[in-house]
């Protein structure tokens, strides 16, 4: 494979079998079909989406877990049913950060959208939860 | 836009795979029973442009995250020293 081309972190030379297809994209990126999931540093809570063809998009993820820890316990069925379609399923679920340039403190987790990743499959898409009260612009930081 | 005149319980069918009922109207409201494959997300629309914005945004991500490390609250903070 040809190496992936970022702004952020030059060129990356991925196996193949690290990319994650979105095969619908994301709302906002409906043609941005391929990412690759990167640690940002050992040990970090956060993670970087890079997309595979799209030099400068990135996102910052994290696991939701770590900010709500009971996050969708209390999900109704609509929701559950549009994270784990299949029994058995255990995706990998990940929260978009929201860092606003100049003001980290007023950092936002999207936990009404999250991004739910079929390990096995390496696909992945980004959820729309109709019905569980969850905001798209969940503070990090409180206080 | 196609502007299309329905009576409650009447339907519009969007491609093969889509249908749109007009369950009832009421007041100034209408409510809508939507058919449509598990692989087609059906959202109300502000819901959905409420995440196209937050996705925008996101993807400006700065590239200095080390810089907001130590504003984490503790069990985000990166465990090795």
């Amino acid at each position: 494979m040809e190496p992936i081309k970022t702004t952020r972190f030059g060129d990356m030379d991925i196996e193949k079998d690290r990319v994650i297809r979105f095969p619908q994209g994301l709302p906002g990126f409906p043609d941005e079909k391929q990412f690759v999931l990167m640690e940002h540093k050992p040990g970090s809570p956060f993670m970087w989406l890079q997309s595979a063809d799209t030099p400068d998009l990135a996102f910052v993820v994290t696991d939701p877990f770590l900010i709500v820890r009971d996050y969708l316990q209390d999900a109704p069925a609509l929701d559950r049913d549009r994270i784990w379609e299949k029994n058995g399923d255990k995706p990998l679920l990940l929260t978009i950060v929201n860092i606003p340039q100049g003001e980290p403190r007023k950092m936002t987790v999207n936990l009404q959208g999250p991004l739910v990743i079929d390990v096995q499959d390496r696909t992945g898409k980004q959820v729309i939860l109709a019905r569980s009260g969850y905001s798209t612009r969940h503070p990090v930081l409180h206080e | 836009m196609l502007v299309l005149t329905r009576k409650t319980n009447e339907s519009i069918t969007i491609g093969h795979h889509i249908r749109v009922t007009v369950v009832e109207i009421r007041g100034g409201q209408v409510r809508l029973g939507i058919d449509a494959p598990k692989e087609t997300p059906v959202n109300r629309t502000e819901v959905y442009e409420s995440i196209v914005r937050e996705n925008r945004k996101a993807s400006q991500a700065p590239g200095d995250l080390d810089r907001i490390k130590d504003l984490l609250p503790a069990e985000m903070r990166p465990k090795s020293k």
